[in-house]
């Protein structure tokens, strides 16, 4: 049984970005697969299992909308408790698959070395995995939203394409640092300090109109502020999508570029530094 | 055996490959790359040098070298894991490597979840793992675990279903490296058998391993790579005595051990007619010439000689008091330990150990010596007890009328005595079971008057 598009010519480390994307596009069952094992493995053996996914993201949100309402006197224009919650669901997904790629490569080296797919399979598969705990989110979000008030119409279907940004930016960022993350051990810390500024710097407590004139430049271009409007939309409002959202397609096109070329030129040479 | 269609092409193609890591005294930093600062803190090594290998469809090449003679970095540039630094690396097809213990399995996971698993990055999708399970977890033997979480599996069932599932993957080439050596006698049996139906059916193998058993018994042609360079790529038994010479030139590769300051053990194999040796036919004589060097140890001294199998099962060790003759300063005290190789063929490692000294001992290793024990194919366990099969005199009858019947012979056991009578004396087993195939391994040299009977059907033919 002779399978094509399993053989291979290798002359050098560097692969043809086309061969890398079909070679990534073909594992896509692989990246599916990984990621369930990984989300089951992780919950298995807890015994409130997958109620986890959800509940720390939850209690995360619990936590900082008592501290900022109660403490601080903040106070938006819907209960602030789901408007803390429908910015924190996007970003634990973008936190939490961050960090995770970055070591990903250098953490799979075991499987890396002996037997070959892409290795942006690993970074691909941090952020399904983190993507699975979203989805009952979203549902908690959803009923919180009814049951304390807040009225939802059609904004809600831009929860999907909120989060299709979310991924798409998050399979850019993760295949530059898992990349470099073989390279230069000290990125997943790096990754781990930039992510607790990060937080502040994007619209999750705050709605992005409160920050003031400088600042919002700044934060409007700050890649993650477009995933997480569009995401928090039936909440927040749809006023200030843009041009954030133009933002983050643009830090996805650039760093997705990036991203590949870095993983093509390497990918078949990662396994020797690890 | 013929070795290919004239107009294939080869499924592994290796041309004028070398591979170089590059060895920094510290890992990359940051701020290291940056700065400049460990520019100069980085050094070459080549693991593969200049490797050219064409195996063709359906053959079964095997690879051997010392540590580090580049066996693993060559399996990884065929499984396409890693490129070469020059040359040029074509495979055609599916690389299947029988991924070990631990690597692919997540031991919280069951038995057919880890299926799914591991088929799936063996490249099989869903729907063809539901149609190869029952087949997989039935060549495994596992059934009755299958929903059990893998870390309660002794090593041979996952073994067992690591092997099943490479298999079940139909690869174009299957790359075995080592992990064999933990199934039970048995099942490598089954695993072999399952090889060669591979084989036949036109997929390629490529096995390393320390076991030269299983090289000899599985390969028609064999690669020996010491320090990265190829030493030979040709008839199994050719190589497996070259690299023993290799072994025997070299001497051991590690250091032994031994406290600072106090006696060092070296020691040396030779054969029969005291030549440096690395290979012995089974009951043949080998001796240990251990030199103890430094200053002599101090009371209770004793001498002992460690034999080890490949799997690290203690084969035979025995140790007697020691008090070297003295002898003039600086020369060390020699003494040889002769023995008789009883044992199996396969590899073994020895070593000298010179204990001294009150609780707790003080004690020097010599450096590990591996040597090969060749002849006794049949023969598994640890020793070798040259043991005598034959049909008890009392029992041996004149053949009856009527007892040609081939279906009785074949089916012959202990309880169909006069049937065995007959077969022992007019037609030897060769008559209901086709001779299996010698290729020099040494095969029944000794008495065995009706291998069938003596679950010998159960091993595949030799090479």
């Amino acid at each position: 049984m002779r399978s094509p598009t399993h053989s291979f010519v290798l002359e050098g480390p560097r692969a043809p970005i086309r061969s890398l994307l079909r070679d990534l596009w073909s594992s896509r069952d692989l990246i599916i697969m990984l990621a369930r094992k990984d989300y089951f493995v992780r919950y298995r053996r807890a015994s409130l299992g997958l109620v986890w996914a959800v509940g720390l993201p939850f209690v995360q949100a619990l936590v900082l909308s008592f501290v900022f309402s109660k403490v601080f006197r903040f106070e938006t224009d819907v209960h602030y408790g789901v408007f803390v919650f429908s910015g924190i669901l996007p970003w634990s997904l973008f936190a939490g698959s961050l960090g995770a790629a970055s070591t990903s490569i250098v953490d799979n080296h075991m499987l890396a070395s002996k037997i070959y797919f892409p290795r942006a399979v690993f970074p691909m598969v941090t952020v399904l995995t983190a993507l699975f705990a979203v989805v009952p989110g979203v549902i908690v979000l959803l009923t919180m939203a009814l049951v304390l008030g807040v009225s939802l119409d059609w904004t809600v279907v831009l929860i999907v394409p909120g989060l299709l940004l979310m991924v798409l930016l998050l399979v850019a960022f993760n295949l530059v640092t898992s990349a470099l993350h073989v390279y230069f051990r000290d990125i997943r810390f790096v990754v781990a300090a930039a992510l607790t500024a990060w937080m502040y710097a994007t619209p999750v407590l705050y709605p992005l109109e409160r920050a003031p004139g400088s600042l919002r430049t700044i934060i409007e271009l700050n890649p993650v502020t477009g995933a997480v409007t569009m995401f928090r939309a039936p909440i927040g409002g749809t006023e200030n999508l843009f041009p954030a959202v133009w933002w983050t397609l643009a830090w996805i096109a650039v760093l997705g570029t990036i991203g590949v070329i870095f993983q093509a030129r390497r990918d078949r040479v990662f396994i020797d530094l690890l | 055996m013929e070795p290919m269609a004239v107009n294939d092409q080869p499924v592994i193609r290796l041309d004028g490959v070398t591979k170089e890591y590059v060895k920094y005294e510290d890992t990359p930093t940051l701020l290291g790359h940056a700065l400049r600062w460990n520019r100069t803190k980085r050094s070459t090594l080549v693991a593969i040098s200049d490797l050219n290998l064409e195996v063709a469809r359906g053959e079964t090449v095997g690879v051997i070298g010392r540590n580090g003679s580049g066996k693993s970095t060559m399996l990884r540039m065929v499984a396409g894991v890693t490129a070469p630094t020059s040359g040029r690396t074509e495979i055609n097809g599916r690389v299947a490597p029988l991924i070990s213990v631990g690597v692919g399995f997540h031991p919280e996971l069951t038995g057919r979840e880890n299926v799914y698993v591991n088929g799936t990055i063996l490249g099989l999708s869903r729907d063809q793992i539901d149609d190869r399970f029952d087949e997989i977890v039935g060549f495994a033997e596992i059934a009755p675990f299958i929903d059990t979480p893998v870390k309660f599996y002794s090593s041979g069932m996952f073994v067992r279903l690591g092997f099943s599932v490479a298999v079940a993957a139909q690869p174009d080439v299957l790359i075995i490296d080592e992990v064999l050596a933990v199934g039970d006698i048995a099942f490598q049996g089954k695993c072999f058998d399952r090889m060669e139906e591979m084989r036949q059916g036109g997929a390629t193998v490529l096995v390393v391993s320390h076991n030269l058993n299983a090289i000899i018994r599985l390969c028609e042609r064999t690669l020996v790579l010491d320090r990265g360079m190829t030493r030979f790529v040709g008839d199994t038994h050719d190589a497996v005595e070259l690299y023993h010479r290799i072994l025997a030139e070299d001497g051991p590769t590690d250091a032994g051990e031994g406290s600072a300051g106090g006696p060092s053990l070296a020691a040396r194999l030779l054969g029969p007619d005291r030549r440096p040796v690395a290979k012995v036919e089974a009951g043949g004589e080998l001796t240990v010439r251990v030199s103890v060097s430094g200053p002599p140890p101090s009371n209770n001294a004793h001498l002992g000689v460690h034999v080890n199998s490949a799997t690290g099962v203690m084969v035979y060790s025995e140790t007697v008091p020691f008090a070297p003759l003295a002898g003039p300063a600086d020369s060390p005290a020699v003494l040889d330990i002769r023995f008789r190789t009883q044992m199996p063929s396969g590899s073994y490692k020895v070593k000298a150990v010179l204990v001294w000294g009150g609780e707790p001992h003080e004690r020097a290793v010599s450096p590990v010596i591996d040597f090969y024990v060749d002849g006794r194919p049949m023969v598994h366990g640890l020793a070798d007890f040259e043991a005598v099969f034959e049909v008890p005199a009392e029992i041996v009858s004149p053949p009856g009328p009527g007892s040609e019947d081939e279906a009785a012979v074949a089916d012959a056991t202990p309880d169909h005595r006069h049937d065995l009578g007959d077969v022992d004396q007019e037609h030897p087993r060769q008559r209901s079971q086709p001779a299996p195939q010698t290729g020099g391994a040494g095969l029944d040299q000794h008495p065995v008057t009706d291998p069938g009977q003596h679950g010998y059907q159960a091993e595949p033919p030799q090479r």
